[in-house]
């Protein structure tokens, strides 16, 4: 396949994808093209198509991290995530709120799920973790936002769920 | 399969395999499970679905071929380094002999920055339109390296033959009707058509660039 295909295929997903990662939309696009230059150098060099998306996703957490670096940001770890509980959820929020109100740790991984389409054990390879513990984010994330949006959720509140 | 392991895996929202369908369709408590996760991924799916910038694949498609940031950066310094301080298109020459000098001077050095590739995948990459084997006839190899160029893979070859410095763009994706030429700032290209793609020769004496086509065309 050729990059510029593969690309057309998967690009609106990478843009997600970084934006969940930075949280911004400007520099979620800034990413994307810094990815796709990177990307379109290396894809010579890419031995297994079957891996091409997640190589280009991998390309596209790579280049936030290094933006993250050059803008002296400390992108969140693993282990500095604290999971909003019961009493300081904010019950009824719009589910892109509530996850706007993930911490990286919980959104990385979940954005790699419902975007990519990756199972846990491709997820726990590409951020370097084991497929316990990415199944334990990705369950702990799922349950946070359900503390977020259960009660009172938009489609309730405008009164439009039957 | 167990309630526990279901419902653990789907928590974690894992795709459904087999063995736990087998317990779904068995498991009252598990299918109503089942239901109720379907609603809340599809509103998660919802909630994730940012919507993309207008223009955004056509800047996308064009970070592929250009990084204007970059481009423009690497135009300075072409420009500085060549003393020349600005310059303007002056001839109105073959579009692709064109490119090809515009690319000697703007995207050159950036490739080479930007690091060769292994001799074993140069000598793949260019097998079925220009075999490295037959350009290192010619002289001497110094750089190769894909690039992008006219809108698809082309690859950049840095070429040291008796009379200096030539390079090369193969491009196995686009084949000229007819050989092109042009000239400007001091730099000649020809672009001439391979059995398969084609190969721009950009030198800075006409006759070097002449005898190199020939040469690869023999």
């Amino acid at each position: 396949m050729r990059f510029e295909d593969l690309v057309r295929q998967h690009a609106a997903d990478l843009y997600r994808y970084a934006y969940w990662l930075a949280r911004d939309r400007q520099q979620a696009e800034d990413i994307v093209q810094e990815a796709l230059l990177r990307g379109w150098r290396a894809y010579p060099r890419l031995r297994e198509q079957a891996a091409a998306k997640s190589w280009l996703f991998s390309i596209v957490r790579n280049e936030y991290l290094r933006a993250m670096e050059s803008n002296a940001r400390q992108p969140e770890s693993l282990q500095d995530f604290d999971p909003p509980d019961e009493r300081a959820a904010n019950p009824g929020l719009e589910m892109r709120e509530a996850l706007l109100s993930l911490p990286a740790s919980y959104a990385e991984p979940l954005a790699l799920q419902v975007l990519g389409g990756f199972s846990c054990a491709e997820i726990a390879a590409m951020l370097g973790t084991t497929e316990g513990a990415t199944m334990t984010r990705l369950t702990r994330a799922r349950q946070a936002l359900k503390r977020l949006v259960a009660p009172g959720s938009s489609k309730e509140r405008k009164g439009g769920r039957s | 399969m167990n309630c526990l392991d279901y419902r653990r895996l789907l928590a974690a929202g894992e795709a459904e395999t087999a063995d736990m369908k087998a317990h779904r369709l068995q498991c009252t408590a598990c299918a109503a499970q089942f239901v109720e996760h379907g609603e809340f991924e599809r509103e998660l799916r919802s909630g994730m679905a940012v919507e993309i910038p207008p223009g955004f694949h056509e800047r996308a498609k064009n970070a592929i071929l250009f990084s204007r940031r970059r481009f423009l950066a690497a135009a300075g310094v072409a420009a500085v380094a060549a003393g020349i301080g600005a310059y303007a298109w002056l001839g109105r020459d073959g579009p692709l002999a064109m490119a090809c000098i515009e690319f000697v001077m703007k995207e050159e050095g950036k490739s080479i920055m930007m690091g060769a590739m292994p001799r074993t995948e140069a000598e793949a990459a260019l097998a079925g339109t220009l075999p490295l084997a037959r350009i290192e006839r010619i002289g001497q190899v110094k750089h190769i390296a894909p690039c992008p160029f006219n809108g698809a893979t082309a690859y950049h070859v840095v070429l040291s033959v008796p009379q200096g410095k030539v390079t090369l763009l193969v491009m196995p994706e686009s084949r000229v009707s007819s050989s092109q030429q042009a000239g400007y700032d001091g730099l000649y290209a020809s672009v001439v058509a391979l059995p398969r793609g084609s190969v721009g020769v950009v030198g800075s004496d006409s006759a070097v660039v002449n005898s190199v086509v020939g040469a690869l065309r023999a």
